[in-house]
């Protein structure tokens, strides 16, 4: 009774490291395949598979990933080191972590490469947003500029990193939220790590009530 | 990577639609006694896979209908959510009414009520059955604070398809029993 999964024959065409620790990878488009932005990929390489969100816009020619190597882990180092021209498969695109427009402000809450669903939003029009970045230091704000242009506030948050500019957050997303954004109802999207995911969540329940909140771990 | 986020420590919990909601709230309910009933058919389909795998398949289908289902009922009314999930359609009622009409040909005409027991699938059938209503109940009540819209169209189907259900799972169990040459035991006045 086991279904087989459809999958999608792709090429390693270029990755560039942004950072000591991440790096962005690019891969050829599999013939009609229709993602929406927020939507997560399944990579399949050998026998491995695990899931990424891109940071592209389904209009561009290429799917780029934004990854950070876990030195620890199995399949970043792979994707860290695969030859250009390696062949690897993708699943259909999964995931329900889109862009939903209301009457509420959206709030995009990323921790470090969970920016990624948000990357892929902007670059496909989505404006008027604020987001806060989390980051350890200020190398891991990928994609600022462009992040900055397209949002009404754009906040890194700088969690390690004692030398910041004014225009730098110095603290957790979770402290920013708690100081300075106003009581009311937002739609919150929250990407990044389990711990951001759960403090977030808790805040919104006590301090922003009758905002929807939507969530995606990322790694 | 682990299964737990913590979110839901403090009673409240997320719908699919964004909305945080109290883990009381009836949606929540309604979500559960389906989760409930999709357990119990994974014992039925455990106990049939073997030598009835066309009933375990067909009950694994169901299962899938179930899935989707459940996060129809984790939506706010007239959310945007909606345009995001498969609908409940015509057609999945239809198929399981040919589903109950082709057991059901097969099986003695029924003279009263029975009792539920007999062969352990038919029980795994009947428990099914009872956890079905339940969970009919609990969509008809969220389904009753809504009256328009496409979510509540949904609601309406769901509740069409809980219903159809039950029948099919009352004649499933009197099926399981007839496969193992067990006769139905009927009710009788004391």
């Amino acid at each position: 009774m086991e279904a087989q999964i459809k999958t999608y024959p792709t090429k390693l065409i270029d990755r560039q490291w942004l950072s000591n620790s991440t790096f962005e990878i690019k891969f050829s488009k599999p013939p009609s395949y229709i993602i929406i932005p927020g939507q997560r990929i399944q990579i399949y390489y050998q026998t491995m598979g695990r899931d990424y969100t891109p940071v592209s816009a389904p209009e561009d020619p290429e799917i780029t990933f934004c990854i950070r190597k876990v030195d620890t882990g199995k399949f970043t180092p792979l994707l860290s080191s695969a030859e250009i021209g390696a062949q690897f498969e993708f699943s259909k695109p999964e995931g329900y972590f889109t862009f939903k427009p209301s009457r509420r402000p959206p709030i995009f809450v990323a921790t470090g490469t969970g920016i990624a669903p948000f990357c892929s939003m902007v670059r496909s029009g989505v404006t008027g947003f604020t987001l806060l970045h989390g980051v350890d230091s200020l190398e891991d704000l990928y994609y600022q500029s462009e992040l900055a242009a397209a949002a009404n506030i754009y906040v890194p948050c700088i969690s390690r990193e004692y030398q910041t500019s004014t225009e730098h957050f110095r603290g957790r997303v979770t402290d920013y939220l708690q100081k300075h954004l106003p009581a009311a109802s937002y739609d919150f999207y929250l990407c990044g790590r389990r711990e951001m995911i759960r403090d977030v969540t808790w805040l919104v329940d006590k301090r922003f009530a009758g905002s929807l909140l939507y969530s995606e771990l990322f790694y | 990577m682990k299964i737990y986020t913590g979110t839901g420590d403090w009673g409240k919990t997320s719908l699919f639609s964004g909305e945080r909601v109290s883990k009381g709230d009836r949606r929540i309910e309604a979500c559960g006694a389906v989760d409930e009933l999709n357990s119990l058919l994974g014992a039925l389909v455990t106990g049939l896979a073997e030598k009835n795998p066309d009933l375990a398949d067909r009950l694994q289908e169901i299962q899938t209908d179930l899935f989707q289902m459940g996060a129809i009922l984790a939506i706010t009314p007239d959310s945007p959510a909606m345009e995001s999930l498969e609908e409940i359609t015509a057609g999945q009622i239809t198929e399981l009414e040919q589903t109950i009409d082709q057991l059901d040909a097969q099986l003695p005409n029924l003279s009263g009520f029975i009792l539920p027991g007999g062969h352990p699938t038919a029980v795994w059938a009947q428990i099914s059955r009872s956890v079905c209503r339940r969970a009919e109940r609990h969509v008809t009540r969220i389904s009753d604070e809504y009256s328009e819209g496409k979510t509540t169209q949904q609601f309406q189907m769901a509740l069409v398809y809980l219903n159809r259900l039950s029948d099919y799972l009352f004649v499933l169990a009197r099926y399981c029993n007839h496969i193992q040459g067990v006769s139905d035991t009927l009710w009788k006045h004391k």
